[in-house]
């Protein structure tokens, strides 16, 4: 009963797929909005992925923005205070839970871990289905929450100020945000039994793209992780509708539980956040630098052991909350640990240049911005994993530099990069690569006068959440943002030209990029099943050769109108 | 892809010892409860429930027959639920003990 | 590769009742499986939470929850486990019967498992109604020994939650017990057993909840 698949040839570099069927692919294949609704195709279930996280983004968005202006100017003049309380919260909500942690994840992951293994679909698909619902689902919510005043809390929810004192909606955002759990939950045993089950022949673990073993690692944080974050919520609702003293110190609670269950989950997910990231990076310095990754294996183990060092170091968000000083000592320790496979990585990025024929094509540059300002974030984490340095620095803008940069600098544009990448794949167009290129350094430059300024102003003592500062702080946060204004036009650039290129953009092939994977080896847009033949595997991955560039390639700025 | 047959089920008397082993846990652990041992009643009964709940893994859940990717699944979710008590205990125990 | 229209794409040589991804049913099944514990996994952390809210609970409190717990009754929680420790057993005999293609065979006894289930809610109810009476219910009416009303309010609160969601997994439980039940006797699904063998597994995850709930609310202090 097995498929009899006829050898592709490896799907290495020099492989012409046919050009892209774009009238009979997955998107044309139904163009109702009821198809789209009810479809169970991973592919078109990324697309669905893909506008609700983008809605959401901008609306993450437009808080920040709120909050930068206000920022401008030392006295809290735009805004209240109690509006500021909500605007960095619902600011923190959104971006957190209903954009980074589902973006790669479920846009790129969905559509590309079934191509890249040789599986026509993930192990579930109606379960793939129910997970995009339940995400509407918890954005609902959570939307409810905003149009009735927002909530003022914290995206960390601390008790027991949001149990026993908030005066605002914070249930929509408990049920919006335990909804959306079990979305990640679901989509992450999904791709964990896809990868286990579903790989064509020959597609052993270590042949495997290094993006698949970043979105098994995130999944298996996903299903271990979440689940607490869950029953973490419920306690909180349940001492805030029921008054059940579990947080509260006057009823005997002790509010370092919230923070102990809050970050179990809390840093984890920020693993999440970076993992599948760190894949797309891998896939695209390979490609644009016409080499194999550089040590292969130990970024696979370098992964996993992120993943799993990941869940040791929570208490590092505690460490002047009153958690006992061995408590600190040992998080501090395991926090300091954690830096070495991200470091590990970084080294092999960059030496999987050398040699090789870097090409500087957008998505390249994403990708080099990522591996910079996630090394410059990565590194402020170790001042703030030092225990006395973090007395001083946390709760300032210093911390709030430090996740940016690995979360916007360093995931957004992992995303982005990982977008241009494969919207050839995705869409079957090609965009202009002098736009995207443009973008990228609007994003970059933008970036780091938003960012970089912030970092000065937490060592000079500047705190976080405060919606006025004394007057000597005003230079700094007038050029963050003004850099905010440049890196706003970084995300709204791509809007016009991706946007652009579903309508104008010149047809793709199927392996414009002369990419290595399996993805590569199908039409671009790929057909509803994947492929026409399933694929057999018997090359390693990243088959690169830098000095033979094949006459074919198509570079994405010959391919615009 | 294929895999063999899979294993004929185990004959129903396994099941049924099994299920007697369980009641007779049962018993004990609740006889057990009424006899004065100070801190050692938590430990009998945590002991028998970990045995009771063995039984109900091997037995009838089949983590032993089961792929060994079933049982490293299995098995970490408990190693993850230990992670989180062990490592808050080093706040816990040294706060509030 | 030749081009290809999409009426020509190869589709599989699908055997009927394999889902789309799946070459074989035996991949299916390893699938599902894996899925199943996958999703127990998660369970395990979810519930796991609870059982540690507990502990450090009980280690802060130890005289209000010995107190507390002997509130309990040790007579229907006991009979009560018994009841669960049953069903499990029945469970298993189905899915042994449905693995064996005995399908009245597994109807009945996934019938029996519902049957065992309800009679555990049942009694569960009848303890709420009992502890309502005697007035152990947080925030309806509770009082207790002011002593040790605080420690016992935490016993209690962490009781009707742990038993509440374990009620709803447990009815959860029977409902499948019921759908199964009824499509083994119907016996119209092709490789039924596979998915009864994962039914059994949830089962079986509810059965191992309660079998560490019990000695946490009933046997703190019986001595």
């Amino acid at each position: 009963m097995s498929e009899m698949a006829t050898p592709l040839p490896a799907a290495g570099p020099y492989v012409t797929a046919p050009r892209g069927h774009l009238d009979q692919s997955y998107l044309t294949a139904g163009m109702t909005l009821r198809s789209w609704l009810t479809t169970t195709d991973h592919k078109r279930i990324a697309i669905l992925y893909a506008v609700a996280i983008t809605t959401f983004f901008f609306i993450g968005g437009v808080a920040a923005t709120l909050i930068r202006i206000e920022l401008a100017t030392p006295a809290g003049d735009l805004v209240s205070a109690e509006t500021y309380n909500k605007l960095f919260t619902m600011h923190g909500v959104v971006m957190v839970w209903f954009f980074l942690i589902p973006s790669i994840p479920a846009t790129l992951g969905n559509f590309l871990v079934p191509l890249m293994i040789g599986a026509r679909d993930l192990a579930f698909p109606r379960l793939n289905l129910a997970s995009w619902y339940l995400y509407v689902a918890g954005a609902l919510f959570t939307l409810v929450a905003l149009v009735l005043g927002g909530v003022d809390t914290g995206w960390t929810f601390y008790a027991p100020y949001s149990s026993l004192y908030s005066n605002t909606h914070v249930f929509y955002v408990l049920a919006g945000v335990f909804v959306v759990g079990f979305s990640s939950i679901l989509t992450g045993i999904n791709f964990i039994v896809s990868v286990h089950t579903l790989r064509a022949p020959g597609m052993h673990w270590f042949r495997l793209p290094l993006f698949i073993w970043a979105q098994y690692a995130t999944a298996a944080i996903l299903v271990l992780a979440t689940p607490v974050l869950a029953m973490t919520l419920v306690l909180l609702g349940l001492e805030r509708f029921l008054g059940v003293g579990i947080f509260d110190p006057a009823l005997g609670g002790d509010p370092l539980l919230f923070q102990h269950l809050f970050w179990f989950y809390s840093h984890p997910a920020v693993y999440v956040m970076v993992l599948p990231a760190m894949g797309v990076v891998s896939e695209l310095f390979a490609c644009y630098s016409r080499n194999p990754i550089f040590g292969y294996r130990t970024m696979a183990y370098a992964i996993v052991a992120i993943a799993v060092i990941g869940f040791l170091v929570w208490g590092h968000h505690m460490f002047v909350s009153g958690q006992s000083t061995m408590a600190g000592a040992v998080f501090s320790l395991l926090t300091f640990l954690v830096a070495i496979p991200s470091a590990i990585k970084v080294f092999n990025w960059t030496a999987t240049l050398w040699h090789g024929r870097v090409r500087y094509d957008a998505p390249m540059l994403y990708a080099l911005g990522f591996v910079g300002l996630f090394t410059v974030g990565g590194m402020t984490g170790l001042f703030l994993a030092s225990l006395a340095l973090d007395v001083h620095l946390t709760d300032t803008y210093f911390v709030v530099a430090h996740f940016h940069y690995i979360m916007v600098g360093g995931s957004v544009s992992a995303y982005l990069g990982g977008i241009h990448f494969w919207w050839p794949k995705i869409t079957g167009r090609l965009y202009s690569d002098r736009w995207a290129r443009v973008a990228a350094i609007l994003l970059f430059v933008g970036f780091n006068f938003t960012f970089f300024p912030q970092y000065l102003l937490g060592v000079q003592g500047m705190p976080r959440r405060y919606y006025e500062y004394p007057a000597e702080f005003q230079t700094l946060n007038v050029l963050s943002s003004a850099g905010a204004v440049i890196l706003a036009l970084g995300y709204l650039l791509p809007l016009l030209y991706l946007g652009w290129s579903l309508f104008r953009g010149a047809r793709a092939p199927g392996n414009p990029w002369q990419a290595t994977g399996l993805e590569w080896s199908t039409t671009s847009p790929p057909p509803v099943d994947n492929f026409d033949t399933l694929p057999i595997v018997d090359a390693p991955p990243y088959d690169y050769r830098p000095n033979v560039i094949p006459p074919d390639v198509i570079s994405a700025r010959e391919g615009t109108h | 892809m294929s895999r063999p047959p899979a294993a004929p089920p185990p004959p129903l008397r396994h099941y049924v010892w099994t299920w007697l082993a369980l009641l007779l846990l049962l018993a004990l652990t609740a006889a057990s409860a009424w006899v004065p041992m100070g801190a050692f009643n938590l430990a009998v009964n945590l002991a028998i429930a970990l045995g009771k709940a063995l039984l109900v893994a091997f037995m009838y859940m089949h983590v032993r027959r089961g792929t060994p990717m079933i049982r490293v699944f299995a098995l970490a979710g408990l190693m993850w639920l230990a992670l989180l008590a062990t490592l808050s205990l080093t706040d816990f125990a040294v706060r509030l003990g | 590769m030749s081009a290809t229209t999409a009426t020509s794409v190869q589709r599989q040589a699908c055997a009927p009742g394999v889902a789309k991804p799946f070459h074989d049913a035996a991949q299916q099944a390893d699938a599902a499986a894996l899925g199943m514990w996958l999703f127990l996994a998660s369970e395990i952390l979810f519930f796991g939470v609870l059982f540690f809210v507990y502990a450090l609970a009980r280690a802060h409190l130890p005289e209000a929850f010995a107190a507390a717990s002997r509130q309990t009754s040790f007579v229907l929680g006991t009979a009560n486990t018994a009841v669960l420790l049953t069903s499990s057993f029945t469970m298993a005999a189905a899915v042994r019967a449905a693995q064996l293609r005995r399908h009245g065979a597994a109807a009945l006894l996934l019938l029996i498992t519902a049957a065992l289930g309800v009679a555990f809610s049942g009694i569960k109810l009848t303890e709420y109604a009992l502890d309502y009476r005697h007035h152990l219910v947080p925030l309806l009416d509770f009082a207790f020994d002011p002593r040790l009303a605080r420690g016992a309010l935490a016993f209690f609160w962490l009781y009707f939650t742990t038993t509440g969601l374990h009620l709803v997994h447990l009815t959860i439980g029977i409902g499948l017990a019921l759908t199964f039940a009824w499509r083994e006797w119907r016996r119209r699904t092709p490789r039924l057993h596979e998915q009864v063998e994962n039914v059994g597994l949830y089962w079986h995850f509810v059965d191992l909840v309660w079998i560490f709930l019990y000695p946490c609310l009933y046997l703190v202090s019986r001595a």
